[in-house]
């Protein structure tokens, strides 16, 4: 190998190597200024422009990748910041369509409470679910954010705009329970709606609504709704229970049954009314039985005559909706 | 790192300094400044083995970067030979593993580079109409000035090119200190 310090030092070799590689430059700026180099140029311009251009290739990709590495930190914020934005946009678009939601039901709401103009509905939350804890182990009850602060009472009747769900049977200072007509200890006088035949809805195990006493030797037809025919006084008439779906008739019976589907979904049951004008009282049990038999439901119209009142239906605390008149809160 | 390997290695290190100063030193340009990557590689060339060494280097980086960058052939050359004699006043005096030795020859070997090559320039222009000054800004230019044409794109040039091509160059002479204070000094 070469030794590159093989010689000392020496101005005059400093000098003369400076004074040839000076006049070389100059020589060749002069013959670039005359003109004498543009075949060189050319030439040499040829051989290394592939390379001019491989390199501006690969330097381009090269700092496309730096860009990107750089890049990436920031990428990281930004997606950060579009997470928690998407996350904030997720739930209002969630709040959103529970307003939605929500505004839709109380529509029905009011749409049923105006209906019905006889009826001072006070809307509730369903706070709870109970099945069973009762001695029975079968009972299906749910809770209302309704009280005793509220007015409410036992054996109120509690509606949805889709129809009924059952009445209180509980009431402490702030959470009622209600028995809803699937419970099997649940019994509704009823009425189909076009037949006009009497009956009794009660619940089954299975969730099924039974409409049993049907006169036997009147037809009826599967699809027919079932309505609150107004007897025994535990509920307002023409409250819609349920739909027809098997008729269950033998000759050797005395009565026929029918398979009634309710309209209510209580699997999806969020809000729920109380008719907090309406007393259930044995005694107009005991009047509405001496009245004219179904279908001139006698009891049910004296009770929408005489319990004509108007009410409110805060359904929920953040949207409070004013039905038919309302007349006071809680 | 060995002494004679990198002296071997230094045409091709040049030349391919060339070739990234004409492709890819606009890629990491600053503010519009480029870092002048030949003229760092003879500045370390010259540190390490001297003036006498560095001269040759000059002459072929900057040959290959006015081959690369289509300027005046030898104009480079000579800016790159001024510089070299600055940068190298210390060699034999002055250890270059303090800090200020390398970081004083860059600043002053660019200083000298830049204010030489406009001058080269300048001198072409007023020689024969080269024109050579296309790449200068000239919307630095103070037209309201009544100076002669030299001073009033000289001024700028300094100021706008030059000083911060200077502190670019200077902060990656930092960079490279520690790469260079690995090849060994000269063996007496």
């Amino acid at each position: 190998m070469r030794n590159t310090e093989r010689r000392p030092w020496s101005i005059a070799d400093f000098t003369i190597r400076l004074v040839l590689l000076v006049l070389a430059a100059l020589l060749l700026l002069a013959l670039q200024l005359t003109g004498q180099l543009r075949g060189v140029q050319s030439t040499i311009t040829q051989i290394t422009s592939p390379a001019q251009l491989g390199a501006t290739s690969v330097t381009g990709s090269a700092a496309e990748l730096v860009s990107f590495v750089l890049q990436l930190g920031t990428l990281s914020q930004r997606a950060a910041e579009l997470e928690q934005i998407n996350g904030s946009l997720q739930s209002e678009l969630f709040r959103l369509t529970e307003v939605e939601r929500e505004n839709g039901e109380l529509r029905r709401f009011l749409q049923f409470a105006q209906e019905r103009p006889g009826l001072a509905l006070r809307g509730a939350q369903i706070v709870g679910r109970v099945i069973g804890q009762e001695s029975t182990n079968f009972l299906d009850f749910i809770l209302l954010d309704l009280g005793q602060i509220h007015g409410i009472e036992v054996g109120m009747p509690v509606v949805t705009d889709q129809g009924l769900v059952g009445r209180v049977s509980q009431v402490n200072n702030s959470v009622c329970k209600v028995l809803l007509i699937t419970d099997v200890n649940s019994a509704i006088n009823a009425l189909l709606q076009q037949s006009r035949l009497p009956g009794v809805i009660r619940g089954t195990a299975r969730g099924d609504l039974i409409m049993d006493f049907i006169p036997q030797g009147v037809k009826f037809e599967v699809g027919e709704i079932v309505l609150t025919s107004g007897l025994g006084g535990r509920f307002p008439a023409n409250i819609p229970i349920g739909r027809v779906i098997e008729i269950r008739q033998r000759d050797i019976d005395i009565v026929q049954q029918a398979v009634v589907q309710p309209l209510v979904d209580f699997n999806s049951l969020e809000l729920a009314a109380v008719v907090t004008n309406f007393n259930p009282s044995e005694e107009i049990h005991d009047l509405l039985l001496n009245e004219p038999p179904p279908p001139d439901i006698g009891g049910a119209s004296l009770l929408t005559g005489t319990l004509s009142l108007t009410g409110t239906v805060p359904l929920t605390a953040t949207t409070p909706v004013t039905v038919a008149g309302a007349e006071g809160t809680p | 790192m060995n002494r004679g390997w990198f002296f071997y290695l230094m045409p091709f290190l040049l030349l391919a300094a060339s070739l990234l100063q004409s492709t890819a030193a606009s890629r990491i340009q600053v503010r519009g400044v480029k870092p002048d990557l030949v003229l760092l590689l003879v500045v370390v060339g010259t540190l390490i083995y001297g003036s006498r060494e560095g001269l040759l280097w000059a002459f072929i980086g900057g040959l290959a970067l006015d081959l690369f960058s289509g300027g005046p052939l030898g104009s480079s050359s000579l800016a790159l030979m001024a510089a070299t004699l600055v940068a190298g006043v210390g060699y034999s005096s002055l250890s270059r593993y303090h800090l200020l030795v390398p970081l004083s020859a860059i600043a002053l070997g660019t200083l000298v580079y830049g204010v030489s090559y406009v001058g080269i320039l300048l001198a072409l222009e007023a020689l024969a109409n080269f024109p050579a000054l296309a790449e200068v800004p000239l919307d630095l230019v103070r037209p309201d000035l009544d100076l002669p044409l030299w001073s009033t794109l000289f001024g700028p040039t300094v100021q706008y090119i030059v000083l911060p091509a200077l502190f670019y160059n200077t902060v990656l002479m930092l960079l490279i200190t520690p790469v260079l204070n690995r090849v060994p000094e000269r063996q007496e």
